[in-house]
């Protein structure tokens, strides 16, 4: 079962995102900051993470950069969706620059977020 | 033991119990808050699922119709965050609710707060029904309400509010510039007609937010009516400055003859350094020649604007910052600050074909 980890500092955006990768038949985590989540991730490397950009400790921006430069190879190349309203075109520049796989802007669509998760996720990982 | 006369007892006896019974009244409305606070978030936990399984098809708007009110603080929160089938399967469980009708009812209320709030709820949901009544709240004679009707336009996405949005700046109970342009900035690129058309006529308040807001969407249609209301000596100072900020902030080479010519020409020294500084985001090298020329200005916000727009033009600005930098003069030491500050590195390519 593939695992995705959602990181977002607004508990009903989080839940509403768990709650519709789960119903994908997903195993689904969540953290609610950038600090939190990016040690979820050495820890639980999971094959994909959706993290919202601005966040208190750490941004979204700061967790992609760490996660492509970290020293394991399969965490750095982990892809990350980010969910955020920053989405005009100079953050688009900023968020693949920093490393992001894809963008979903805010305000969001649930079913926009479901296909680009599974465009993402490798062939297979969502059960029919 | 004191012996105190009977009056004075019973005086102080009275103001004492007064006390207790004020601090036990105090302490009991905090207990009953709390308790009141942990029951909502309980049930606010209870009922969240419930608007996922919504969302997910598996409920109707109908079955959450009678489910209790803190069931509209979920809904209202997530709402302004959804789009498409997710906002409209939220709106209508408000509608469903009564939410919408008690909202509207309530944007006639006699307190100004219950306005305002009715206006943002009317507004987060998305809806044009409610446009003309938030168009009538533009000009409430509270403050806080016109603000609030302007954002929940903004919010509604509907543009056929954007010429009363831009009428606001300026009726007698006006909105504030930013609070209008916020509102205009939530409606989004389906604006931009209404915008560009607004940019040719109106009050110079609405044709230079206008501007702005053009240059802020990177508007490239726009690039010959900025041009024009840029090029217009008769128009306002304010309008002119905009199109210049926004003719910058687009990027088009189409616009460097017409920066150009107010960086050399113009009077205001305020709308020459907005031209520079416009000439040097879009950094194309035939600006050089005008740019160099603005640094002999006599106004050094003028000199400064030109020298950091020279240093932004690489290799051809830079060459010329060098030698003006090397002369003695006015525009020398602007010349070498500008070179000094000015970080390595490549031309940025022209946004727009000529």
């Amino acid at each position: 079962m593939s695992h995705v980890l959602v990181v977002d500092d607004d508990p009903v955006i989080a839940d509403l995102v768990a709650f519709r990768l789960g119903r994908l038949g997903l195993e689904v985590s969540v953290e609610s900051d950038g600090e939190a989540g990016l040690a979820a991730a050495r820890q639980l490397r999971p094959d994909l993470v959706v993290l919202d950009w601005m966040m208190p400790r750490m941004n979204g921006l700061e967790v992609c950069a760490a996660l492509r430069s970290d020293a394991d190879p399969g965490l750095a190349r982990t892809p990350v969706l980010l969910l955020t309203a920053k989405a005009q075109e100079p953050d688009l520049e900023r968020g693949f620059a920093a490393g992001a796989t894809d963008f979903v802007a805010k305000p969001f669509s649930t079913r926009e977020l479901i296909s680009r998760v599974t465009a993402a996720l490798p062939p297979g990982s969502i059960p029919a | 033991m004191t012996d105190l006369p009977g009056p004075l007892l019973l005086t102080s006896t009275g103001v004492t119990g007064l006390v207790v019974l004020l601090l036990l009244s105090v302490g009991g409305a905090h207990v009953a808050r709390r308790r009141g606070e942990r029951r909502d978030a309980a049930r606010r936990a209870e009922l969240t699922p419930l608007v996922y399984t919504l969302l997910d098809g598996e409920q109707t708007a109908e079955a959450l119709a009678d489910a209790p009110a803190v069931l509209d603080d979920v809904v209202l929160h997530l709402l302004p965050q959804l789009r498409g089938s997710d906002r409209q399967v939220l709106r209508d469980l408000l509608v469903a609710r009564g939410v919408v009708d008690r909202a509207s009812e309530q944007l006639s209320a006699r307190a100004p707060w219950r306005r305002g709030r009715a206006a943002m709820l009317l507004g987060a949901t998305g809806s044009t029904r409610h446009t003309p009544d938030l168009v009538t709240l533009l000009e409430d004679r509270s403050p806080d309400v016109r603000s609030a009707a302007t954002r929940a336009l903004g919010k509604t996405g509907d543009v056929a509010a954007v010429p009363d949005l831009l009428a606001a700046l300026t009726t007698g109970r006006a909105v504030p510039s930013g609070i209008v342009g916020m509102a205009l900035l939530d409606l989004g690129t389906p604006a931009l007609p209404a915008l560009r058309t607004a940019l040719d006529s109106g009050t110079a308040p609405a044709r230079a937010l206008s501007a702005s807001l053009l240059g802020l969407h990177g508007d490239l249609p726009a690039t010959a009516a900025l041009t024009a209301a840029l090029d217009d000596a008769g128009a306002p100072a304010e309008v002119r400055l905009a199109a210049a900020g926004a003719l910058g902030r687009i990027g088009a080479p189409q616009a460097t003859g017409a920066l150009a010519r107010v960086t050399v020409l113009a009077v205001e020294p305020a709308l020459r350094a907005a031209a520079a500084e416009a000439l040097g985001r879009i950094g194309d090298p035939d600006s050089v020649p005008a740019l160099a020329a603005g640094m002999s200005a006599a106004d050094l916000r003028v000199r400064t604007a030109c020298a950091d727009a020279l240093a932004s033009i690489t290799p051809e600005g830079r060459d010329r910052l060098r030698a003006l930098g090397a002369l003695d003069g006015p525009a020398a030491p602007a010349a070498r600050a500008a070179l000094d500050a000015a970080p390595l590195g490549s031309a940025r390519p022209l946004a727009g074909a000529r």
